[in-house]
């Protein structure tokens, strides 16, 4: 049938199907009640659900969704078809639910590499490790200065968050510890690095050197840029990933930021190695690590929509030494 | 024009310097680095969009260039 007679006929059987007590649709005793907390009875009662559907270009048929069992040949049904004059595509597709969250946007205890995280006035980016101050040892949670200090706006002390605000987390509920420090973010002149560094609050726990799905995280320092391949990262956004390194020494990176456009010299390119891209929006702080020895190798910050072998973009990130060297940290895997 | 091979680390990296003084005004590159070519290498430039001023070698070491478009902060 037309488009427009497809759309007639939904909107005129969605009132029928809708004004019908579920009881009466139940014929048979398909919903027999039974007795079961209040709670959990559904206010909306699973029935049908009606769109269009295009089995061929130019020919619609209108779509009957059956969300219970035994409802496929009920005179309600049977009506449908007779008004759809056979030009309808049922199907059962049962209980509907959300999707679930991936974990790493979800709220973790300990805290583990590849989580979401944030200063508490950012949407969201990811936790990349865990360090130590080379003077005095102490334990803080790396990412970058545009998630942790929002852009050099936040201040010591700022509450982060995980998971972050945009993934539903709230102070001080998941409030994790506070903003500790940062590398500035120049406007003129040249970046080498986007990081910052959290405290954590009393009793939160961590693991330091899971990466979970994949393995653990190596306390050996990786190779120089020039002789590493391929590279992993756990993401906020996109999870666990692999990607190639297709350029190193990379000066005069132009990245787009909130305050205008700033330069990084002695970046790291990287490609998604499969048909995916290697990083989205979210996944900022990632560390990424040698796909090898698990080695830290660099700290993702930024991207594009374009270029790679697969043209799903690129992925930049600052080397890790020049991170832990600005910030005075090493790797913390215990 | 004569074949181009892959590089040393020591000639890409003097290449890139120079390839960098050679478009120091265009407003279409967005990055300059290294990049593998064979068992050697070579200069890698980043593109907004298309730029036909990227020389193809820079004094026998190859110049790659590709379109990455607007970077961004992740």
């Amino acid at each position: 049938m037309r488009l427009d007679s497809a759309r007639a006929l939904k909107a005129q059987l969605l009132e029928e199907v809708t004004s019908v007590p579920a009881a009466d649709l139940s014929a048979g005793g398909v919903w027999s009640m039974t007795a079961r907390p209040i709670e959990d009875v559904d206010p909306v009662a699973r029935t049908l659900a009606l769109g269009i559907t295009r089995p061929t270009p130019g020919d619609y048929r209108l779509a009957l969704r059956v969300q219970r069992r035994g409802l496929e040949n009920t005179r309600q049904v049977d009506g449908i078809r007779r008004k759809a004059r056979g030009e309808v595509d049922v199907r059962y597709v049962g209980h509907v639910v959300k999707q679930a969250l991936p974990w790493e946007q979800t709220r973790k205890r300990p805290l583990l590499i590849g989580l979401s995280v944030g200063h508490y006035k950012i949407t969201a980016g990811t936790l990349g490790a865990f360090v130590r101050l080379r003077k005095g040892g102490a334990l803080r949670v790396l990412s970058n200065n545009h998630v942790l200090a929002d852009e050099n706006r936040g201040k010591a002390g700022d509450a982060i968050l995980q998971p972050g605000a945009y993934d539903g987390g709230k102070s001080p509920r998941d409030r994790i510890g506070t903003l500790d420090g940062f590398v500035k973010l120049k406007t003129a002149g040249v970046n080498l690095v986007d990081c910052a560094l959290a405290a954590l609050d009393p009793k939160v726990t961590f693991k330091a050197a899971a990466l979970t799905g994949v393995g653990t995280l190596s306390s050996a320092t990786a190779p120089p840029a020039e002789e590493i391949d391929l590279v992993e990262k756990i993401g906020r956004t996109t999870g666990h990933t692999r990607g190639r390194v297709t350029a190193f020494e990379l000066d005069n990176l132009v990245v787009g930021y909130d305050q205008g456009n700033l330069r990084f010299d002695g970046q790291i390119e990287i490609e998604g190695a499969s048909t995916e891209p290697f990083s989205q929006g979210g996944d900022s702080g990632s560390l990424i690590f040698t796909s090898l020895g698990h080695e830290a190798a660099a700290l993702l910050f930024a991207g594009g929509d374009q270029g790679g072998s697969n043209g799903k973009g690129l992925t930049f990130a600052n080397p890790i030494a020049a991170v832990f060297d600005q910030l005075k940290a090493n790797l913390a895997t215990k | 024009m004569r074949a181009v091979t892959g590089a040393t680390l020591d000639e890409a990296r003097a290449a890139k310097e120079r390839v960098r003084a050679a478009l120091a005004d265009r407003p279409e590159v967005t990055g300059i680095g290294i990049t593998r070519h064979g068992d050697g290498y070579a200069v890698k430039v980043d593109l907004v969009r298309a730029c036909t001023a990227v020389p193809p070698e820079m004094g026998g070491v190859p110049v790659h260039s590709e379109i990455v478009g607007q970077v961004r902060k992740r």
